[in-house]
């Protein structure tokens, strides 16, 4: 039995909201078709939604004429008309909406482009500005790290004789793009918090972090600092209109700058470059036991929220450690990154009475997300059925997590999914670290298909 | 609470004598002044000449509803009116109209239970029986009883 939703709203919100919402619901029940109806009216939102909900529904009828959070129907199909046509034609109006084609898996990828979309746009305080800095710093570390790993294809101290090709590439990559590193990822979290007076004091700062040797660590608390230091100056300094002017060009820079300069090398620089010296040695002389934990917690972090704020953690952690050249965690975390699309789909292959049509041709978009290292391919699966797949998913990335670091593979770019495996050495023990992909991915696979409810029973 | 509280005897006109909808809507908003529900005939006759543009409130089957949110209105109230003339209201379904509701909300009013009350009377004009009594209603008393069982 297909199942409908319908909202309804109007501008005042006491009549046409639920005159509409009658109407659907007594069409619905002569028609016999399962409808439920949320009202946006003058008294607040009332039968509001589940995701499971919109997850299990065939289509969406929108009868509104104001905003009734339309994104969260992305991907699926949605008839939207005025609020006065629900109470004109509520009849019609089902069979237009029963008649509508569920999404195609070409629609797959911008649903998940969209709830990432989605998901961006509502962080909000400190996490993101810690984003706006990552997502800035990301390029940096993408085409550093590469051109690194290109410079060992004429051996691994090639770099080391000046005037070759693996000089000049160790020098755009190590010695430029990865010495800007924790500076911009310092100078766009200031720049995120205090906007333009925020740059400066920010990079400032960032740079300090790296040359006091206080690392990603210390770039980050750098980068805040110096943001609310500016944001607060930009707040509270009061001058007559006509040197108003001078505020944001001289005072603030200067002030900023000049506190968090000499609070990063007075107080803030020392003990957090202990912190990033222990992480470091500690991580680099890791005994496997220690590595196996360490590649279970990440790995199972990146699957928990598929691309939300403990999945960042963990990725910003591992990005971090690549500008003190820790290259393990970034392995393990993109290994586990790209499990849970690729067990989704590997599971609609095997479990083929266990997933709708729709979700089969879902899992083939998964299968490229998943080999793209984009972990949020498999935020459809999970709202639809969050108690079932979350587990699985967390389970097959933190046994892709664990194995990555037993096996001590590396990875020096903070991104690409398959697509880095064929450049030479930007992975350390390539074979090996595919290895725990695909195992990852079938542990995934066989729990999804344990866990998981034959389709018609699920609808019924 | 009865959604008789919010109807006052001056506000139901049974019948009216109108020759269009907007002398309808005039007439309404005195009596819903008379009854002190109304503090600012002209804001809110403002908010429901506004509502009306955005869409006719004649919702079919002769039944018109126009309302209004306004801070001119000081709380929340119903009018009546059984039209003696069918009046063209451009209703969804392009009929006439013989029966008018008029609801108005004061701007600040989230979530009270007045508000319920007319939320169910937009539910039950829905409701063919309903509106079947309503067009036979001749007296006040008999639209009081009516409205007392919703």
């Amino acid at each position: 039995m297909k199942k409908l939703l319908a909202v309804t709203a109007c501008p005042t919100g006491v009549a046409h909201t639920y005159m509409a919402a009658e109407s659907l619901i007594k069409a619905a029940k002569e028609k016999d078709i399962p409808l439920k109806v949320e009202t946006r009216g003058a008294v607040g939102v009332e039968n509001e939604f589940t995701e499971q909900e919109i997850a299990e529904a065939h289509a969406i009828i929108v009868a509104a004429d104001t905003d009734v959070l339309e994104s969260r129907f992305a991907g699926k199909p949605v008839v939207k008309v005025p609020v006065a046509q629900a109470i004109k034609n509520p009849a019609g109006l089902l069979d237009e909406a029963l008649s509508r084609q569920a999404s195609a898996p070409g629609d797959f990828a911008q649903q998940v482009e969209q709830s990432k979309a989605q998901r961006s746009s509502s962080r909000s305080g400190p996490y993101k500005h810690l984003m706006t800095g990552v997502s800035h710093m990301l390029p940096l570390v993408v085409a550093g790290g590469l051109l690194i790993a290109l410079s060992f294809v004429f051996g691994i101290e090639a770099f080391k004789e000046e005037g070759t090709l693996a000089a000049a590439l160790m020098q755009i990559g190590g010695g430029s793009a990865f010495a800007l590193m924790v500076p911009i990822l310092a100078g766009f979290i200031a720049f995120s918090i205090a906007e333009k007076p925020g740059l400066a004091p920010g990079l400032i700062g960032g740079m300090l972090a790296s040359s006091i040797g206080a690392g990603f660590l210390g770039g980050i608390l750098a980068g805040f600092l110096a943001g609310y230091t500016a944001f607060a100056l930009k707040k509270y300094i009061k001058l007559p209109r006509n040197l108003e002017g001078l505020k944001p060009i001289l005072l603030i820079p200067l002030l900023a700058s000049a506190i968090t300069g000499l609070l990063m090398i007075y107080v803030i620089g020392e003990p957090v470059k202990g912190i990033m010296d222990g992480l470091t040695s500690w991580l680099t002389g890791l005994g496997t036991t220690n590595a196996i934990l360490l590649g279970l917690l990440l790995g199972a972090m990146m699957a928990f929220d598929m691309g939300g704020p403990v999945n960042k953690a963990a990725y910003t952690f591992a990005v971090g450690l690549l500008a003190s050249d820790v290259y393990g965690p970034m392995a393990a975390v993109m290994a586990a990154g790209m499990t849970p699309p690729l067990g989704l789909w590997l599971a609609t292959l095997i479990a083929k009475n266990k997933f709708t049509k729709e979700e089969k041709d879902a899992g083939k978009a998964a299968s490229v997300l998943g080999i793209s290292f984009i972990t949020e391919g498999a935020i459809p699966f999970a709202a639809g059925d969050p108690f079932r797949v979350i587990p699985s998913i967390i389970a097959g990335s933190s046994v892709t997590g664990a194995l990555s670091m037993a096996f001590g593979a590396t990875l020096r770019a903070p991104h690409g999914g398959i697509f880095v495996l064929p450049i030479p050495n930007a992975v350390g023990h390539v074979a090996l670290y595919a290895l725990a992909i695909i195992i990852g991915t079938v542990v995934t696979a066989i729990l999804l298909s344990l866990l998981k409810k034959p389709v018609e029973q699920r609808l019924s | 609470m009865n959604i008789n509280a919010l109807l006052d005897e001056k506000s139901i006109f049974i019948p009216m004598n109108a020759s269009d909808k907007n002398s309808v809507i005039s007439s309404m908003i005195d009596g819903l002044a008379a009854s002190g529900s109304i503090s600012n005939k002209e804001e809110y006759m403002n908010a429901v000449l506004t509502r009306e543009s955005t869409g006719s409130t004649g919702i079919g089957f002769n039944v018109a509803i126009p309302h209004g949110k306004s801070k001119g209105v000081l709380k929340p109230g119903l009018a009546f009116a059984k039209l003696s003339a069918p009046t063209d209201w451009d209703s969804l379904d392009g009929q006439p109209v013989n029966i008018v509701f008029m609801i108005a909300v004061p701007e600040e009013a989230a979530g009270n239970e007045h508000l319920q009350i007319l939320i169910a009377l937009s539910r039950k004009l829905i409701d063919s029986d309903f509106r079947d009594k309503l067009m036979r209603i001749e007296h006040a008393d008999q639209l009081k009883n009516l409205l007392a069982a919703i």
